[in-house]
């Protein structure tokens, strides 16, 4: 396919995945979740210096108009039942980014009583991030191959 | 001591008299212990009495003593609570055991210090203290449901339960939990009388 010619007429050609990920990559919202100091890193990445704008990605304070779930920091078990909750409220297609070791696995509270030992026993996670906090260019890099992984997904042609 | 210390060292023994238990100096600030039969008057002179006059409730906190009981058997749980004067600039704490370890039960300071309110029900909830008369001893901490006082020396680390998503019920449950428990205190490795140490 070719679009010489086609390109003078203002046409191009492209299949409908490829469109659809170019816009789901490119507007790649997260629901406004910060649990403790990795949430902290995530504004980082989120403010001027790193600016997490230029990759399209806006917070959002409402779960429905959100496309990806950030778990910054620490999922105790009073939390789990809200953050499900948001997750659920989520429309679909949605995914998770778990930010930091106490999301990945409980980190530095694993044997504690009161936290969860990692979200993905509570939502299915996309990307892990590692670090404790990572840095804004860590979650940066999650986010990338978060875009990556989504550009694999076709949902039109199977 | 400071002259400010001695009077209010002088003022607490005209004041309270037979109910001071025992007065002493630690960090620069007075420590008054009481009986627990005596708590709620001598709470009442403390905040009331203008000569002492503590209009303020900075902390209130329970200990859990367990093993480390004054010789081996005193009570096991203690409140202890932080008083500042403003009229005096004096601070003071006061330390009252509960009288039962299987019970400990207090009267509340709630009526006295609203402050008060917040904190006793965060004993309540990690010791298991009860205050009596405290209107709303809800927990404040941990989990709705949460059973147990995990302050408390023999509360398991980890816990009793741990939680997870349940995709069949589409909720949030407790299972019991899955791992080990783990050591916490240090391990010493070393050979007996390393250096002249006596093991």
């Amino acid at each position: 396919m070719s679009i010489e010619g086609i390109l003078e007429q203002g046409f191009v050609t492209t299949s409908a995945d490829a469109l659809i990920n170019y816009v789901r990559t490119g507007s790649i919202w997260p629901v406004t979740f910060g649990l403790a100091c990795c949430a902290v890193e995530m504004i980082h990445a989120g403010c001027a210096r790193y600016d997490l704008d230029r990759f399209g990605i806006l917070f959002r304070p409402s779960p429905r108009q959100s496309d990806v779930m950030i778990v910054a920091g620490t999922l105790t078990n009073k939390m789990a039942s809200a953050l499900r909750k948001i997750y659920d409220q989520m429309a679909e297609p949605r995914w998770v980014i778990s930010m930091g070791s106490c999301a990945n696995g409980g980190g530095y509270y694993h044997d504690s009583y009161a936290v969860v030992r990692g979200c993905d026993r509570i939502v299915p996670v996309d990307i892990y991030v590692p670090g404790c906090p990572p840095t804004a260019e860590a979650l940066i890099y999650g986010i990338l191959q978060l875009q990556n992984k989504i550009r694999r997904t076709s949902t039109i042609a199977r | 001591m400071t002259a400010k210390l001695t009077t209010l060292r002088q003022r607490l023994e005209t004041c309270l008299g037979e109910r001071v238990a025992r007065l002493s100096l630690a960090q620069d600030e007075l420590s008054l212990e009481i009986a627990a039969a005596d708590y709620e008057s001598v709470m009442r002179d403390l905040l009331l009495r203008p000569e002492l006059d503590f209009a303020q409730l900075i902390d209130l906190c329970g200990v859990d003593y367990s093993t480390y009981k004054e010789g081996g058997k005193g009570r096991r749980f203690a409140v202890i609570v932080h008083l500042l004067s403003l009229a005096h600039n004096w601070r003071l704490r006061v330390r009252v055991f509960a009288e039962n370890d299987d019970f400990p039960l207090l009267p509340s300071l709630t009526p006295l210090w609203t402050s008060a309110n917040w904190y006793e029900r965060e004993a309540f909830d990690l010791l298991g203290i009860v205050f009596e008369g405290h209107e709303d001893l809800r927990r404040i901490l941990t989990d709705y449901g949460f059973v147990g006082h995990p302050l408390r020396k023999d509360f398991p680390l980890s816990g009793h339960v741990e939680m997870r998503y349940d995709e069949k019920e589409g909720r949030v449950v407790y299972q019991p939990v899955s791992i080990a428990p783990r050591e916490v205190a240090p391990r010493i490795r070393r050979e007996p009388g390393y250096g002249g140490a006596h093991d």
